[in-house]
């Protein structure tokens, strides 16, 4: 990475991406999920290729952790009934199996990982507490949907 | 003689006495930028990471665990209570840490930096009491009562808590960038005072 990027390049790339990519993810979750993926586990900075050749790699990089951010204050501000909506609306987005999904979130915890960097301790663990609640519920409604003899082993990653 | 004794031991002492008063660390005038960049920090957190409107209304909010109760089980129920409280004390607990971190800056730093009045600096020092007891008070409740039995309480911590923000808003002032940046203007051309 080099020098900072000009802040009017930033708002462009940010715009770019919200327009082209994120118009898409009508979710917080799924733009967290999304957008976290974008970034390198081993430096902490976004790449996103057609981002970077539109502008350069220091403003999609700035573009995407800004989007980052503010997907997860979405899901700080989000209260348990909105969370469940979400991420049901997520698990069908993802078309995996809801028994599947749901034990590997349980298990991996995967949204641990999706964290922007920078925010305050607090709002992750509330974040993730909610999401562990919001997963039991889901849990409960697929036990109910799902009939006798039927059901798969649920925890196959724990 | 021994009359004469007795005054040259209460004088000896009377001296050790201020010898230890002088030899007694103080807090440097100047400051000490470590004890400034925490206070700062503390004030920091506080504001954007503590005591956001929303993040309170969030975490004490009962709507959620009646969302939880018209659509779980007594389990999920269990669940949430236990998670919500686990979140509520963990806010208390870092709310008193940072409170304690302005605390030690105004008590030993901020007098001298600082020009507050008697009646700020009294306002200061209650407001401070008021919130490491309602803290106290809190976490008891919440140990108690679970998380949606001290709403009253979570109240007046915040609004304590805002004032004593505010204050030391006040007293840190002079780390703000725009202050910098006026008294690097007002400072020689060659920039050198910072």
């Amino acid at each position: 990475m080099g020098a900072p990027p000009k802040h009017m390049d930033v708002l462009a790339a940010t715009d770019d991406l919200r327009r082209r990519t994120l118009v898409e993810m009508t979710q917080p979750l799924e733009r967290l999920i999304y957008l976290a993926s974008t970034r390198d586990y081993n430096t902490g900075l976004y790449y996103h290729h057609g981002l970077a050749a539109r502008f350069s790699e220091e403003a999609a990089c700035e573009a995407l952790a800004g989007c980052h951010r503010e997907a997860f204050e979405e899901l700080v501000a989000a209260s348990l009934e909105e969370l469940v909506h979400e991420l049901e609306a997520y698990l069908r987005s993802t078309r995996v199996a809801p028994g599947d999904f749901i034990a590997a979130w349980k298990g991996l915890e995967p949204y641990r990982v999706a964290v922007p960097v920078g925010v305050d301790s607090l709002s992750s663990e509330l974040v993730f507490s909610n999401l562990k609640v919001a997963l039991a519920i889901l849990e409960a409604r697929l036990m109910v949907r799902t009939k006798p003899g039927a059901s798969r082993p649920l925890s196959p990653v724990q | 003689m021994i009359g004469l004794l007795l005054y040259l031991l209460v004088g000896i002492g009377l001296l050790i006495f201020l010898w230890l008063l002088a030899r007694r660390e103080r807090a440097p005038v100047e400051g000490c930028g470590r004890q400034f960049v925490e206070a700062r920090q503390a004030l920091r957190t506080l504001q954007l990471g503590l005591l956001p409107e929303n993040l309170i209304e969030r975490i004490f909010d009962p709507e959620d665990f009646r969302y939880v109760t018209r659509v779980g089980s007594g389990d999920i129920g269990n669940l949430f209570l236990q998670e919500r409280k686990r979140i509520s004390l963990m806010w208390v607990r870092r709310v008193r840490c940072e409170i304690r971190n302005l605390m030690r800056f105004h008590l030993d730093y901020s007098r001298l930096h600082a020009k507050l009045s008697v009646v700020t600096e009294i306002r200061l020092a209650l407001d401070l009491a008021l919130l490491l007891l309602a803290c106290r008070a809190l976490r008891i409740l919440l140990y108690s009562r679970g998380p949606y039995g001290a709403r009253a309480v979570v109240g007046v911590l915040t609004a304590a808590a805002g004032r004593v923000c505010a204050a030391s808003e006040k007293s840190l002032a002079f780390l703000n960038p725009p202050a910098l940046e006026s008294f690097r203007r007002s400072s020689a051309g060659d920039g050198a005072a910072i």
